[in-house]
Parts: structure tokens; C-alpha cells; sequence
């Protein structure tokens, strides 16, 4: 009887309440700085000297607003959302076009041009910065958000292209062999039946865009010194340095920064990772 | 439908904004960077041929580029190591345990999602030598030592110290891919092997490991590459300092490139890193070696 109920429950065996204990003791240093920051955004500098590791004392929501005017989050916020939002549209409208061309025509280049774009993704952005820096001071370009967008498009390209190549490729043939029976043309195909049928590898390869652009330091830094037109992680760093004492209002700043990221991915995380992981699978 | 599918212009008008854009912001200037890094070129004069100059600048005089392709070259490595063990590590425990998979698989994954640039103040905090951790060792009689500021040792502690920090943020990646993986391994290929009695360890040495090795493949390099290019994170924490004892080739590139305009000069710091991360890509395809099994 005993035996036949442990049977049925299936005890944990002792290696897995081990490893259980390991996988906990790593989320709570994985969750714990996280939290902590929080914490920290919302005690007054004194009290974050005395105990920076206890609760905060009082709740000092003024350092949000602080940070927002301190920093011009504000600004910077509306750049992240604009240079990042155009170049989601302008990447992900491409190369669908490209990914299609790829996936669904018939020509001979067409596995060419593919693995030309997937050696791409392999150039580091460091090693275009200085040739285009010089080139877009000459066109006026830099210190314009326009001028930003223009690599994070390039820059975004080769994953979005690899990502939509596969969709298109998955949706049946028959679908577009029996709309151009009815007469269907090309444009058509593509505009009524390809992007409508492959809005999951939008929505995957939109995401991963999103938050690679989002996070993007080096180009913004390089690209942009007007301190209105800066993007979040840029303007992050004025609150590093030796003369930066205001902890709080740096860590009220954080917490904004990382906020849209931190929302998304609660929303799409299987999403991400399934972007992650048929974007990484390319052998 | 063949003809339409063969329609020539549609096929130009569908890769050309793509292609265009590709060409002018990615090849062209990648060409110009090598050309440059050939030249003697600052900012306000135009460039001048200058032959192998840069480079033997770079490996024979730069006392700083040695430091950076040092801490570069142990920050790779470190990377690669801990980050492939402890994410192949991870995956496993986490394929094999009953429940709350898909919470501690979301939990180790966040940081990759989340800007460097960000954590990297939240570490720099951590680890000031008067806050942070350090007060928390002082409750205990410790005195900890300075983080971010130690310049002893061939690689300093500052380096340890980020090295771990990349390590805390970027191993979810490595976890997801072999997970993905893993997943992808069928069960009947364990349930078999198990009738055969293999044990648990065993049936890890002989079907999950050769099984994950094409993903290994993906990951190093992606690793590899990551670490190569690796800036936010180093600029956020130590900018480079003490006494650039913390400098990594990106952020080298980024001193020499906006803080001196040495173009030309940068532009061979960058040149390298792309050979560097040429070598590493391929040196991966060829060590590891993958049969093909039946899946």
C-alpha cells in the first residue's frame, strides 16, 4: 500500500532536490540585483550610505521624477522609442521583400544573396564606425536620428532576412500557385498572402530587432553628441564618473531604462526565445 | 506561376532596398576601414598612405593595444569556457527536472535582454570599494578588496570581476540554445539506452553530448564573437581604467577612434578585430567536428 502510493507520487530523488536548491540559489542572484535596484531608486542618498542593503526607510518617488528632468529622459526616451520604432518598420518591411525574393523566386542567385547577408551578421559594428562616421559628418548625418537609423536598418537586416526567409519558406505552395491561377501578380502574392500568413516571424524577428536596437551603445555614442537627440543607454552614462554622487536618482534611471525591456519580455519571452533559438540554428 | 515567379524586375525591386542598403553602410565602408588602416589619418587631414605603419605601431609600441588584446584574448577565453559549461550545465538540470522549467529558464534569460549599459552601472555600484558588496563584507570583519580599482597582476581584478559579471548576464543565452537543442533530442533515444541500463551520466556522455554538438558549434562561436566586440559593459564599469589596465579592444578602438581622432590608427585596432573574429569562427568549425547521426 505504502509502496504503491510513493510509486504513484513519485518521490523527488535526492540529485534532483539538489539541483532544485542550485536552481534556486541562482535565481536569487539573478533576481536579487534586480530587486535590489529597485529598492535603491526609492531611498534618499543618506539612507542608501548608511544601509544600501535594507528596505527603504521611506518611499522617495521624487527620485523618478528627478532622474527624468536630471537626465532628460524624457528626450531620450522619445529617441529610443522613434530610432528604434522606424527602424523596426524600415527593417523588418525590407527584409521581408529581400526574404521573400529569397525564399519563394526562382533565380540562380538566390542562395548567393542569401549567404551574403548571413556573413553580415558576422561583421562587428566596430569595424564600419570610423569609415561611416566620416562619411555621414560629410552628408551632415551625424548627430541626426535619421543618420542612427540608417546602420541599426543594415545592422538589423541580415537576422530579420534569415528569420523571414524561413516563414516563407514554410507557407504551402499551393497558395500561391492557386492565386496566380486566378491571376493573381507577384506584389500581390506577396502583399496579400506572404506578409499576412508570416505575421509570427514578424512578430520574432521584430522582437529580437526591438531589443538589440534598444540596447545599442557603441553607434549611439559615437553617432549622436547633441544631448536632445541621445538615446536611453547613451544618456545613462552621464550618471557615470567619478562626480556622480546621485546613486538614487542613477538607479531611478535605470529602472526606466531597463522598464520597457523588462515588460516585453514578461509578455513575449516564448517569443524571444524562439527567435533566439531558429536564429541561432543556421549550421 | 513558374513566370511569375521568374519575373525579373520583381525579384530586383524585392532584394534591391536591402541590397543597397547592405552595400553602402556595411561593404563599402568595410573596405574604406581597411584602406584606412593603411593610412595616416586624423580627423582634419585628409588620409595619407602610410603602408604596415599603424600595425607595427600596434604590436610593437602600443603598450596599451598589448594590454587590450591581452584582456581581450582572457575575456574570450574565460567566456568561452564558463559560459559553454555552465549553459550546457544549466540546460541539463533544467531539461530534467519536473516542474518550474520554463519559470528559472525566463529568470536566467532576462539580463541577456536587458541593456549593459544598465547593469553595467548597477556592477559598478556593487562593486565602488566604499558601497556594495564591500560594506556587506565589512559586517563580517572582511576587508574587501577594491573591485574595480586593483591594477596588480597579470590580469587585474577588475577584468576577473566584469568576466563574471558577462558571465552572469550572458549564460542565459548559451542555456537557451542548448536547451533548444536538447528538447529537439528525442525521448525514445533515452528511454532505449535506460532499458539498456545506462545510467544517467552515462546516457549524458554518449547521447546528449554528441547530440548538442552542432548547437556547440552555434554557440562558441556567437561566444566568441560576443566577447571579441565586448563594450557596454567594460565602458560602464571601468572605462577603461586604472591606468587602462582594463581596456579591451573595442573600447581601444573607441579611445583611439573619438577620444585622439587617430582614424587610421583605430582603424587598424578594428581590422584586427575582424581577422580576430575570422580565426576564432573558423578555428570553431574545425575543432569541432560533427557526425551526423540519425535523430
Amino acid at each position: 500500500m505504502n509502496k504503491k502510493n510513493v510509486r504513484t507520487k513519485k518521490p523527488l530523488s535526492p540529485v534532483i532536490i539538489v539541483i532544485y536548491v542550485f536552481l534556486a540559489l541562482l535565481a536569487v542572484l539573478y533576481l536579487a540585483p534586480l530587486l535590489w535596484m529597485l529598492s535603491v531608486s526609492l531611498k534618499d542618498n543618506p539612507d542608501l550610505m548608511a544601509a544600501p542593503f535594507a528596505l527603504p526607510a521611506a518611499l522617495h518617488w521624487n527620485n523618478y521624477q528627478e532622474a527624468w528632468e536630471l537626465g532628460r529622459l524624457g528626450a531620450a526616451l522619445f529617441n529610443s522609442v522613434f530610432v528604434c520604432g522606424v527602424t523596426l518598420i524600415v527593417s523588418l518591411f525590407f527584409g521581408a521583400m529581400a526574404a521573400f525574393a529569397i525564399a519563394r523566386m526562382r533565380w540562380k542567385l538566390s542562395e548567393a544573396t542569401q549567404t551574403f547577408f548571413l556573413i553580415g551578421m558576422m561583421v562587428p559594428v566596430h569595424c564600419i564606425l570610423i569609415p561611416l562616421f566620416v562619411r555621414f559628418a560629410h552628408l551632415g548625418l551625424t548627430n541626426s536620428r535619421f543618420g542612427l537609423m540608417l546602420p541599426y536598418i543594415t545592422f538589423s537586416l541580415p537576422m530579420t532576412i534569415f528569420l523571414m526567409t524561413g516563414f516563407f519558406k514554410s507557407i504551402p505552395a499551393e497558395l500561391f500557385e492557386s492565386a496566380a491561377i486566378d491571376g493573381c501578380g507577384i506584389y500581390r502574392c506577396f502583399f496579400e498572402i506572404a506578409l499576412p500568413l508570416a505575421r509570427t516571424g514578424f512578430f520574432v524577428s521584430g522582437l529580437m530587432t526591438f531589443i538589440n536596437n534598444w540596447n545599442e551603445l557603441l553607434l549611439a555614442m559615437v553617432f549622436i553628441s547633441d544631448p536632445a537627440r541621445k538615446t536611453l543607454p547613451v544618456t545613462l552614462t552621464y550618471f557615470v564618473g567619478p562626480y556622480a554622487t546621485n546613486y538614487v536618482q542613477m538607479f531611478a534611471a535605470i529602472i526606466i531604462a531597463i522598464a520597457p525591456t523588462v515588460v516585453v519580455y514578461c509578455l513575449f519571452s516564448n517569443q524571444i526565445v524562439e527567435g533566439l533559438t531558429t536564429g541561432a540554428v543556421k549550421g | 506561376m513558374d513566370k511569375i515567379l521568374r519575373n525579373k524586375k520583381a525579384i530586383f525591386i524585392f532584394i534591391a532596398p536591402a541590397l543597397l542598403m547592405f552595400v553602402v553602410i556595411l561593404v563599402i565602408p568595410m573596405f574604406q576601414m581597411i584602406y584606412y588602416s593603411f593610412c595616416d589619418y586624423a580627423a582634419l587631414t585628409p588620409p595619407k598612405f602610410v603602408g604596415w605603419k599603424n600595425y607595427q605601431q600596434l604590436f610593437f609600441k602600443d603598450s596599451t593595444f598589448q594590454i587590450a588584446i591581452k584582456n581581450s584574448m582572457f575575456f574570450m577565453i574565460f567566456s568561452a569556457v564558463t559560459q559553454q559549461i555552465m549553459g550546457l550545465l544549466l540546460a541539463v538540470f533544467l531539461t530534467n527536472i519536473p516542474k518550474g522549467r520554463n519559470v528559472f529558464k525566463n529568470i536566467y534569460y532576462l539580463p541577456c535582454v536587458l541593456s549593459s549599459a544598465a547593469l553595467g552601472l548597477l556592477w559598478a555600484f556593487m562593486f565602488n570599494p566604499r558601497i556594495g558588496i564591500n560594506q556587506l563584507l565589512a559586517k563580517f570583519g572582511i576587508e574587501g578588496p577594491l573591485w574595480l580599482m586593483d591594477s596588480k597582476g597579470f590580469i587585474v581584478l577588475p577584468m576577473w570581476v566584469i568576466a563574471f559579471v558577462a558571465l552572469w548576464q550572458y549564460v542565459g543565452q548559451n542555456m537557451m540554445l542548448y536547451m533548444a537543442q536538447i528538447t529537439g533530442i528525442s525521448r525514445d533515444v533515452y528511454e532505449a539506452s535506460y532499458i539498456d541500463g545506462a545510467s544517467k551520466a552515462k546516457a549524458f556522455r554518449y547521447i546528449t553530448l554528441p547530440l548538442v554538438k552542432p548547437m556547440m558549434i552555434t554557440s562558441l562561436s556567437l561566444n566568441c564573437i560576443g566577447s571579441l566586440k565586448f563594450f557596454d559593459l567594460v565602458y560602464n564599469m571601468t572605462q577603461g581604467g586604472p591606468n587602462h589596465r582594463t581596456e579591451v579592444l573595442a573600447t581601444e578602438l573607441y579611445a583611439e577612434g573619438f577620444n585622439y581622432f587617430k582614424y587610421g590608427y583605430a582603424s587598424a585596432i578594428s581590422v584586427i578585430l575582424l581577422v580576430l573574429c575570422l580565426i576564432v569562427t573558423l578555428l570553431v568549425k574545425k575543432v569541432i567536428k560533427v557526425e551526423t547521426y540519425e535523430g
